[in-house]
This record gives C-alpha cells, sequence and structure tokens, in this order.
C-alpha cells in the first residue's frame, strides 16, 4: 500500500475508534438528560472488573411478572413500566416484541418462565454500579446495615429511560448517593 | 566474531575462499549487527507501551468519582487521540517498524482505555466478554494496516481471553465469534510463515495459534462430555499432523508447538482413557447430533485431509503411530459404548507403544529429549496403573524399578552410541 492510501485508510480507522465512545457517550448522555427517571428498588454485592474497576452488582425486587405466555431463556423482553406514586417503577405489562404504547420500557432477559406460578423471571440491563475501588466493598456493607433499619425500601436506583434505553444514574441509601454514604 | 573476521583475512591469503566470498561473508555480519539493536529496541518499545497501556487501564480502573463526568470523559479520548496523532505521524513518516509495533501497541491499549471510562461513567451493562469483543473489533484492522507483529500477538491473546471469559460458566452459551476473530489474523500468519519463518515471532504463533485453539475449544462444549472427549482427540491429532509437515518438522522442535501440543495431548487424554472408571462414569451414547458432533467432524476431515495429502506428497517415511492415534482413539471411544473393558485395555497398549516408538524415534535422532520423552510416557502409565489396579505392592514396586532401571539403561546405551559416532567421525 502506498503512504497515502495507507494514512487514509488509518484515518477511516481513527474516526471510528472516536465515533464508537463518542457515540456510547451520546447515547448514554441523551437518555440521562431528556429520558424520564424512576426508583427501581435494589440490593449491591461487590465484584470485580479486570478493566473497567470494581463494580456493585444489583438484585432488583422488580423482577417477575405474571405471564400465561411461556418464555425461552435469554430471550430479550420488552418491560413496559410507569411511575407509582413515589416515582418507583411499576411494570404495566411485559412483550416479546415492542408494542404500541406511549409507556416507557426497558428490554431485559429473560432468566426463566415457571409455569406452575405463571411468572416469568427476567433480568434488568442496568445491573453494574461501578465504584470508587475502595468503596465498592463498603457499599456492599452499608447496604445490609441500612436493610436492617426498620425503613423499608430504602436503597433505590435512579435509572433514566427513554426509548428502550435505560441508564443508570445513581444508586441511593436513605435518599443519599451511595458513594457519599459510604464516605460518612 | 571479530576473530573470526580476523581469520579472513588468513584465509585469503591462503586461497582457501577469494576475496569477494570474503567481503560477502563481511558485509553479511555488518548487516545483521546493524540489524540486532532495532530488534532490542523494538521489544523495549512494545514493552514500554504494553507497560503504559496496561497502566492507564488501571488508574483508570480505580474510578476518580470525584472528578466531574465532563472531566472524566475528556480524560476518555486524550490518551485516545494522542496515540491516534502517533500512528498516524508513523505512518505519514514512514518510519521504523519498531515504531510502528510500539505506537501500535500503545493505540490498543488507549482504544480500551476510552471505551473502559465511558462504560465506567454511565455504569454500562455488560460483562467483560462484550467488552472485550468490542475493543478488538476497533482494533482489528490496525495489524494489517501497521503490519505489527506485537498486535498479532495481542490480538491472539485477547482473542482468547474473550474465549474464556464468553464460553466457560456460562451455561450453553457458544462464542462462535472467537472463530472470526481467529480466521482474521490467519492471513497474517501464513504470510509471516511465508516471508520470514525463522524469525523468533513465527515460533511464538506457532505456540500461541495451538495454545489458544486448545484452550478455546472446551467453550464450545454444550451438552455432550463424550464428544467433547472427541473433538479434543481429534484436535491434538490434527495439530500433530500440521507439526509433521516437513515446513515445521524439519525446523527445531522447540519451535514446533503443534507437534509437542498434539503429542502431549494425545497421551493426556490416552492417560484419561486408560482409566476404567473413564469410561463407566463419562463415556455415554449421546444420541443426538450435538454441536459437538459437527465440530469433531469438521477436525476429523481436516485432519484426514492433511494425512492423505501427506501421503501423497511422501512425506511420510516410517510408521509412526502418533499420526494415526486419533483415529483408532475415536473408534475406541465408540466402542465404550456399549463395552467397557475393551477400550480400557486398548487405551493401556496404545499409551505403551506410543512410549516405546517414542524412545525409538528418539534413539534413531539421537535425541535425548524425545527418548526421555518416550520413558515419561510410560511411567505415566505406570504411575496411572499404580492408582487403581488391585495389583500387589511387590508387582508395582517391581515395575517401579523397571522402569526407573530403563531410564538409565536406555540413556546410557544412546550416550555410548553417541560416543562412538563422535570418535567415527
Amino acid at each position: 500500500m502506498k503512504k497515502k492510501t495507507l494514512f487514509l485508510v488509518f484515518l477511516a480507522i481513527a474516526v471510528i475508534q472516536l465515533i464508537v465512545p463518542a457515540f456510547m457517550v451520546y447515547n448514554n448522555e441523551d437518555t440521562l438528560t431528556t429520558g424520564t427517571l424512576y426508583k427501581f428498588k435494589t440490593e449491591p454485592v461487590d465484584p470485580n472488573d479486570p478493566f473497567r474497576g470494581k463494580y456493585v452488582t444489583l438484585r432488583y425486587d422488580l423482577n417477575s411478572f405474571a405471564s400465561n405466555e411461556s418464555w425461552k431463556r435469554k430471550t430479550p423482553i420488552f418491560i413496559y413500566i410507569e411511575k407509582d406514586e413515589n416515582d418507583f417503577a411499576k411494570i404495566t405489562t411485559v412483550s416479546k416484541n415492542k408494542m404500541d404504547s406511549s409507556n416507557d420500557y426497558i428490554i431485559g432477559k429473560v432468566r426463566w418462565y415457571d409455569t406452575y406460578t405463571k411468572k416469568v423471571n427476567f433480568r434488568l440491563p442496568f445491573d453494574r454500579f461501578y465504584m470508587e475501588e475502595t468503596k465498592a466493598k463498603p457499599a456492599e456493607t452499608v447496604f445490609r446495615e441500612a436493610q436492617r433499619d426498620s425503613l423499608p425500601n430504602n436503597t433505590y436506583a435512579l435509572v433514566a429511560v427513554k426509548n428502550g434505553h435505560a441508564v443508570l444514574k445513581d444508586v441511593l441509601v436513605n435518599e443519599k448517593s451511595l458513594a457519599a454514604y459510604v464516605v460518612e | 566474531m571479530s576473530k573470526f573476521l580476523n581469520d579472513l583475512d588468513e584465509l585469503v591469503k591462503n586461497n582457501v575462499i577469494s576475496k569477494n566470498i570474503a567481503n560477502d561473508i563481511q558485509t553479511y555480519y555488518s548487516s545483521q549487527k546493524e540489524e540486532s539493536p532495532n530488534k532490542l529496541f523494538a521489544i523495549f518499545g512494545v514493552l514500554g507501551s504494553l507497560l503504559v497501556g496496561l497502566g492507564i487501564i488501571l488508574i483508570i480502573a480505580h474510578n476518580w468519582d470525584t472528578f466531574s463526568k465532563g472531566i472524566k470523559t475528556t480524560f476518555a479520548f486524550i490518551p485516545l487521540l494522542l496515540a491516534q496523532l502517533i500512528v498516524g505521524y508513523t505512518i505519514l513518516k514512514e518510519k521504523s517498524n519498531t515504531w510502528k509495533e510500539a505506537a501500535g501497541v500503545f493505540l490498543f491499549f488507549t482504544v480500551g482505555a476510552s471505551i473502559a471510562l465511558i462504560s465506567q461513567i454511565y455504569n454500562i451493562p455488560g460483562n467483560v466478554s462484550t467488552f472485550l469483543l468490542t475493543w478488538l473489533l476497533l482494533c482489528l484492522p490496525l495489524v494489517y494496516l501497521l503490519k505489527s507483529n506485537a498486535l498479532a500477538i495481542l490480538h491472539l491473546v485477547f482473542s482468547t481471553y474473550y474465549v474464556l471469559k464468553a464460553g466457560y460458566f456460562t451455561g450453553s452459551y457458544s462464542p462462535w465469534k472467537y472463530f472470526l476473530l481467529i480466521a482474521f489474523i490467519i492471513p497474517f500468519y501464513l504470510n509471516l510463515l511465508k516471508n520470514s519463518p525463522k524469525q523468533n515471532i513465527a515460533s511464538v504463533l506457532n505456540w500461541l495459534f495451538p495454545i489458544s485453539l486448545t484452550m478455546a475449544m472446551g467453550a464450545f462444549i454444550d451438552t455432550s462430555a463424550t464428544y467433547g472427549f472427541l473433538m479434543y482427540i481429534i484436535l491434538f491429532g490434527l495439530f500433530y499432523n500440521i507439526g509433521k509437515i516437513p515446513f515445521f518438522n524439519n525446523d527445531r522442535l522447540r519451535k514446533n508447538g503443534y507437534l509437542i501440543i498434539g503429542s502431549l495431548g494425545t497421551i493426556s487424554v490416552l492417560i484419561m482413557m486408560s482409566f476404567k472408571s473413564f469410561w463407566k462414569e463419562i463415556i455415554r451414547n449421546d444420541h443426538q447430533l450435538s454441536q459437538e458432533v459437527y465440530i469433531a467432524a469438521i477436525l476429523f476431515v481436516a485432519a484426514l485431509s492433511i494425512l492423505i495429502y501427506s501421503f501423497k506428497k511422501k512425506w511420510v517415511h516410517e510408521l509412526n503411530l502418533f499420526r494415526y492415534v486419533f483415529i483408532i482413539m475415536a473408534v475406541l471411544l465408540f466402542i465404550g459404548f456399549g463395552n467397557l473393558t475393551i477400550p480400557t485395555v486398548l487405551s493401556n497398549i496404545l499409551i505403551l507403544f506410543l512410549g516405546l516408538i517414542a524412545i525409538k524415534i528418539g534413539s534413531n535422532k539421537m535425541h535425548f529429549g524425545i527418548l526421555n520423552y518416550g520413558l515419561l510416557i510410560i511411567t505415566a502409565l505406570v504411575i496411572a496403573r499404580f492408582f487403581d489396579t488391585n495389583l500387589s505392592f511387590v508387582v508395582r514396586g517391581l515395575l517401579f524399578i523397571g522402569v526407573g532401571v530403563g531410564f538409565f539403561v536406555t540413556n546410557y546405551l544412546m550416550l555410548k552410541k553417541q560416543r562412538t559416532l563422535q570418535k567415527k567421525i
């Protein structure tokens, strides 16, 4: 290859290498700023990622819904939600495909379908919350202690939702950001 | 070296070689000298980039939550842009390979750092394997664009990492994309083998390819352990036969990863097959045609084609059981569906034969390594039988003494043979 074409090809690659992360930024920023904010009751545990650092895995109370259809494992599930009086997310319906509905929706993954209780169990996509490396482990402890308080449902995730795309904004314990809560 | 060059004058004086040849020799060695520090530079350059790149990723992994989102996002792009500028400059100024290798490696890691940081800022879901896949795809073309050996190695290593993360302990998921990732650098590898087979980098890849495939194959075992074993049996047979192609076989043994991994793998599986419990507990007739059967079939066709081609090209001179043993082992596996004793006994006999054959090859080639490898195979067989047979301690003791004496005697005989041969010369 001649120097010039070589450089042009590289330029194209470099642009793609920039566009992909830039698009990731744009896409998430857009949902965060213009999407609707929902609260999801949650509980965190602390694992590790070799490249992206420590995070807490979030398990959500909202993880199943009654359905008469049979569901296959690991298939996408469209979860339509609305807010209850305290801004917590409440499922209106679930579907295998995108529906004509003005409600917000999230695309989760089916974990299993219980034919006995007629409930489909699913995983919400925003299950990772990255934290400063010294704070991830205490976050788990803090959560457990907060849970022991008599107040019910005091830990929740704040999630922005727009056009099926969901971005986890923050995790709050007793109305305080988890990271700030750990420092105290 | 300088002493040798001084000798050239004397050789010319005494009419042993002509003046022209002496000049040629001199220019050859001086050109070699120029190349060697460059190679060292390349290695240090790549190592430096590798460490700096990994360092950036680790610092990012700390998660600096005191910085605002804007600052963090800026930091996600600064190293990437910097690396792109360096690579762009390298291409425009047609810098040396050292530059290309080092800059390429740096760019590779800054791409990873950039998407890692953004994933972190926005809590983007997805496990390590999806992250690795995005990363690898973004850096794929650089391997060819920069003709970088270091990037090819990184690509292979990270593809293997991807398949391990995506394929093991994930239920029935099979990461087929791994094969695409591997297929992508095969042209680069073949080109390297064609143009510079003597380079160290070629032998590094001769090892990395079979290692990667051996590690990856298990990720594609979904439902049938039995056919999973069949996959590995044939894979090792394929490796051995690739290693026996004169192109690899005529070079030094330590550069031939295919041959060594193929041989060691075959023996390891055979040792497992020599236990009765293996046939009792693992092997069962899984009637359905699962993906394991298809993979095994494809590998079998590949191995058999190489074998037939080798015969056609008259590359096969002696009867070497190692070449064909995968076929026998595959047949044994099917016999094992109905019978425990026959395959157990035959596996034991096979190991013994392979050990003896390795000893014979070793003594023919006067290669102590291969000779002792044969003895080790037999030792492994004896140790395996030590655990699961009801032979009396006396018999087992005698077996051990027998093999131990075998080590001494064979090595001694070969040493003596070598000495007499040297004396004759």
